[in-house]
């Protein structure tokens, strides 16, 4: 056997460079699709961009925000879910064939936590420039929408990891199950449509909606909370909740994957 | 948990009374079917493998075999630690593997002939990349292996081919160098020439014996092609229906004494003049039915030394139209086993 | 006997099969798609006037929005189906190939297939809708019926306009993109996320050059009386039209894709 010198944290690093590699490859051979996907990614910019446009077309101001500020917070949303997008959203979508044909099977006998192997094989540079151009609009919109710039914007690096651990957190609860039922995609289903409601400012939502959908369930996190944070500021409470919701998200997932990998493992043949 | 010393004597792999049972779970469509599973599911348990028990000596090439759903899957999952045994204990180099510990992990290899891990749109030598990253094999040794392995299955030239653009006998291939490239002293093999032509199925053969005298890798390879298994496997281990029904050398099963001897009479003689004159049993006597032609010949099962004086006895005593021989084939002699109970005092070592 | 109807009668309890396998998802989906982008119009149309507190918007009151809100999740779970992506799915993989030997029309056997489902929606959509006419008292149920008409027409142009999007796959790998932009643009351009008299007077043109208003925006108006019988018919009459000329650019494209499809072997 060869001789294993480098610290575990260097491994990950060197097989995650090299699953980037691996995914810019293949996404060069599929060149076209950088145009198309580049497309859907407009239209649906300007699909959100044209209902709030509509709307403001109407009335000066919604629930306190105006249209600047609504702009700002989609901004960072589609920037937030951009990442989300690029390096997670196939792995997650892949995760059901791979428990229910057992390709999981290969996986587990490799020497590295399976988890990691499955979240960093696919992902899907091209869904960048979404980032780019959620941060473009962010930026756009910043100065009318009341956000003072300079080095608050640092904070927006926290607030997008912020948003991107949220959605990861929810999809996972969301994709786990498919160790107890082989047709999960109701339940996929049911994720996207909650993911409409993150869509708008959460400021929008009537109290009590407000606390059930995007906070308990933490939608709001991947783009609510962070452009209200960063226009306003959050209360303390908020905070703690936040970390209250994120962690409480983190450890039931981290107790249903064991479940479902004991299960897998008890009804596999 | 003591770590075997790597002596060529001790036993790499060991099972003793290894069971596995399952809980097949009956499952309602839909999402409330899901919650149903989740809160009071019905089982029912079947019993996979029945108090398994041998041991492997390193090294060496070994078949398992048995008809689908004897639980040769089952055990090899069990071997690799992908599933725990439901009762009895299993050992490879000297671990327990639904441990997984991490340096056991590095040491086996396991190859689904049905489950590919290279991905689709790429080029093999960009998995075999990433595989290198994941077992940490230094740089140079990579390049001598990849070297080494892609000559040996003569697939240098389909390194840089996207696999979605190779042969099936080629991408399985790069699956096997994908498995190996860190020198994996355990390999597990399940099915890996299914669905693969003749030609490509031999170059395979080829290469997993050359493989296993060049680097002394224990291998323990399941198939349905008996090929695979007279080729290259010195010893057989067969499961039915769970349990362990033969363990010993392949010959051992064909019975390399015994021949099949067709006769074709002009005139049909009766079973026990037949009986008689060869001097051997009746049940080792089989008349062929069918047509009024066919019906005119008979089997028997004789010893390679009694060939001579039964044909001198039968040609003296019938007219003989024709004749042949014929040697048994393991795949017969494993139908007939599938079949059959249990053998009584199997050769075990 | 009559091979032409049974065919396709066939083919529509195939589909309803395959569609409602799994009962449960097949109703907790639709409930899903229908409160959805129902719910967030109602959380719009509180912001607006609740919170906002404005008396009209668009010449609409608060009451105005909710009727809208509530009738149109009758016609918005009317339109749509994906035979359109599993028609471009077959051109790309191939598959088409198989149903080319058949004896039927591709292009309405997957229609059919797919929008079983749909119609069994429509159904119980006007029921619904004839229940709430009688119990709210504003709209007769002839508007109701004719409504429906209209969204199942609806349902047919967007089935066709796929249709036509997806013969872009003889040609281009990519083609079901060109699917999903279309389906982002219903979905704002239809009227389900919102009323489209909302949108300002320089903008109606947007919506006004599409066929999508006909899906829910249409039928809404006419049901809960805000369209006269006469502007019903001349919508009507604009629907018909829309299907008459999208029908001659199927025959058009498949034909031109199909002789593609062919010299390259299938």
């Amino acid at each position: 056997m060869t001789e294993r010198l480098s610290s575990p944290l260097a491994r990950y690093f060197e097989i995650y460079r090299v699953q980037l590699k691996n995914n810019f490859v293949r996404e060069a051979v599929y060149r076209t699709n950088f145009l198309t996907s580049i497309i859907v990614d407009l239209v649906w910019i300007a699909t959100e961009v044209t209902l709030f446009s509509v709307i403001y077309a109407n009335v000066p101001v919604i629930a306190g925000w105006t249209q600047s500020q609504v702009f700002f917070f989609l901004g960072i949303f589609f920037a937030s879910d951009a990442l989300f997008t690029t390096f997670f959203q196939r792995n997650f979508f892949n995760f059901s064939d791979l428990v229910n044909k057992g390709d999981l099977d290969i996986l587990l006998t490799k020497p590295i936590h399976p988890l990691f192997l499955i979240l960093s094989r696919w992902m899907n540079l091209t869904a960048l420039f979404n980032f780019f151009m959620g941060l473009f609009i962010a930026f756009h919109y910043a100065a009318p929408a009341g956000f003072p710039g300079g080095w608050k914007w640092l904070l927006l690096v926290f607030w997008l990891l912020v948003g991107l651990c949220a959605a990861i957190l929810l999809r996972f609860a969301f994709a786990v199950w498919i160790f107890w039922t082989d047709r999960n995609w109701a339940l996929v289903r049911l994720y996207y449509q909650f993911f409409a409601f993150a869509t708008k400012p959460d400021a929008i939502y009537p109290g009590m909606i407000r606390y059930l959908i995007p906070t308990v369930l933490p939608f709001a996190f991947i783009g609510s909370v962070p452009a209200r944070a960063l226009l306003y500021g959050l209360q303390t409470w908020e905070y703690f909740a936040l970390a209250f919701v994120m962690l409480g998200f983190l450890g039931l997932n981290t107790i249903l994957w064991r479940k479902g990998l004991r299960r897998y493992q008890s009804a596999s043949s | 948990m003591t770590k075997l010393s790597d002596s060529t004597s001790a036993p790499v792999i060991e099972v003793r009374e290894v069971s596995r049972s399952f809980q097949s779970v009956q499952k309602k469509p839909g999402f409330r079917g899901a919650l149903g599973l989740l809160f009071r599911p019905e089982k029912t348990v079947h019993e996979a493998l029945k108090k398994v028990s041998f041991s492997i000596e390193p090294g060496s090439f070994n078949g398992l075999i048995g008809a689908n759903g004897a639980g040769k899957t089952t055990l090899l999952k069990i071997l690799s630690g992908l599933i725990p045994p439901t009762a009895g204990e299993a050992r490879v180099l000297g671990y327990e593997p639904f441990l997984r510990s991490i340096e056991f992990r590095h040491q086996i290899a396991l190859v689904m002939g049905q489950k590919a891990q290279l991905w689709w749109d790429l080029p093999a030598v960009d998995a075999f990349d990433l595989l290198r990253a994941i077992y940490e094999v230094p740089l140079p040794i990579y390049r001598e292996r990849l070297e080494l392995l892609a000559e040996l299955l003569d697939v240098k030239r389909h390194l840089h081919t996207q696999i979605r653009r190779l042969s099936l006998g080629e991408r399985m291939k790069m699956e096997l160098i994908g498995a190996l490239l860190h020198w994996p002293k355990v390999i597990f093999l399940d099915e890996p020439t299914i669905g693969l032509d003749v030609l490509a199925a031999h170059k395979l053969r080829e290469f997993l014996r050359e493989f296993n005298l060049r680097e002394k890798a224990t291998i323990i390879l399941t198939s349905h092609n008996m090929e695979d298994i007279e080729r290259l496997c010195s010893r057989v281990l067969i499961l039915r229906s769970g349990e362990l029904i033969y363990d010993g050398e392949p010959t051992g099963l064909t019975g390399k004494e015994e021949r099949r001897l067709r006769i074709r009479f002009l005139q049909r003689p009766s079973l026990d003049e037949l009986s008689e004159c060869a001097g051997i049993p009746k049940e080792q006597i089989h008349f062929t039915h069918g047509t009024e032609a066919e019906s005119l010949a008979a089997h028997l099962s004789v010893r390679q030394g009694q060939i001579v004086p039964i044909l001198q006895r039968l040609f003296a005593r019938f007219q003989v139209v024709d004749m042949g021989l014929e040697e048994q084939t393991l795949e017969a002699v494993i139908q007939r086993l599938y079949e059959q109970d249990r053998i009584q005092g199997d050769s075990r070592p | 006997m009559n091979t032409a109807l049974d065919w396709r009668a066939a083919t529509l309890k195939n589909g309803f099969r395959d569609a409602t396998a799994y009962r449960v998802e097949f109703f907790s989906d639709i409930v899903g798609s229908a409160i959805v982008p129902a719910a967030i119009q109602l959380v719009f149309w509180h912001a607006l006037f609740t919170l906002g507190g404005a008396t009209e918007v668009a010449g609409m009151t608060f009451t105005d929005m909710i009727h809208y809100t509530i009738v149109s999740v009758l016609f918005s779970q009317v339109r749509g189906g994906d035979q359109d992506f599993e028609l471009g799915e077959m051109i790309r993989t191939g598959t088409l190939s198989n149903y080319l030997l058949r004896p039927v029309s591709v292009v309405e056997f997957i229609y059919l297939r797919g929008a079983a489902p749909r119609f069994l929606i429509a159904g119980l959509s006007l029921i619904l809708g004839l229940i709430l006419s009688l119990w709210l008292g504003g709209a007769s149920p002839v508007r109701v019926c004719g409504a429906m008409v209209m969204a199942v027409m609806g349902n047919v142009i967007h089935y066709q306009i796929g249709a036509v999007l997806s013969t872009m796959g003889f040609y281009w790998e990519d083609a079901y993109s060109m699917l999903m932009v279309k389906n982002l643009v219903v979905s704002i351009l239809s009227g389900e996320l919102l009323p489209l008299n909302l949108f300002p007077a320089s903008m109606r043109w947007i919506w006004e050059s599409t066929p999508f208003y006909l899906y829910v925006f249409g039928p809404t108006q006419y049901a809960l009386g805000r369209w006269t019988h006469l502007e019903f018919l001349h919508h009507l009459g604009i629907a018909l039209i829309w299907m008459l000329g999208l029908w001659f650019l199927i025959r058009m494209t498949w034909k031109i894709g199909i002789r593609r499809y062919l010299s390259l072997g299938g």
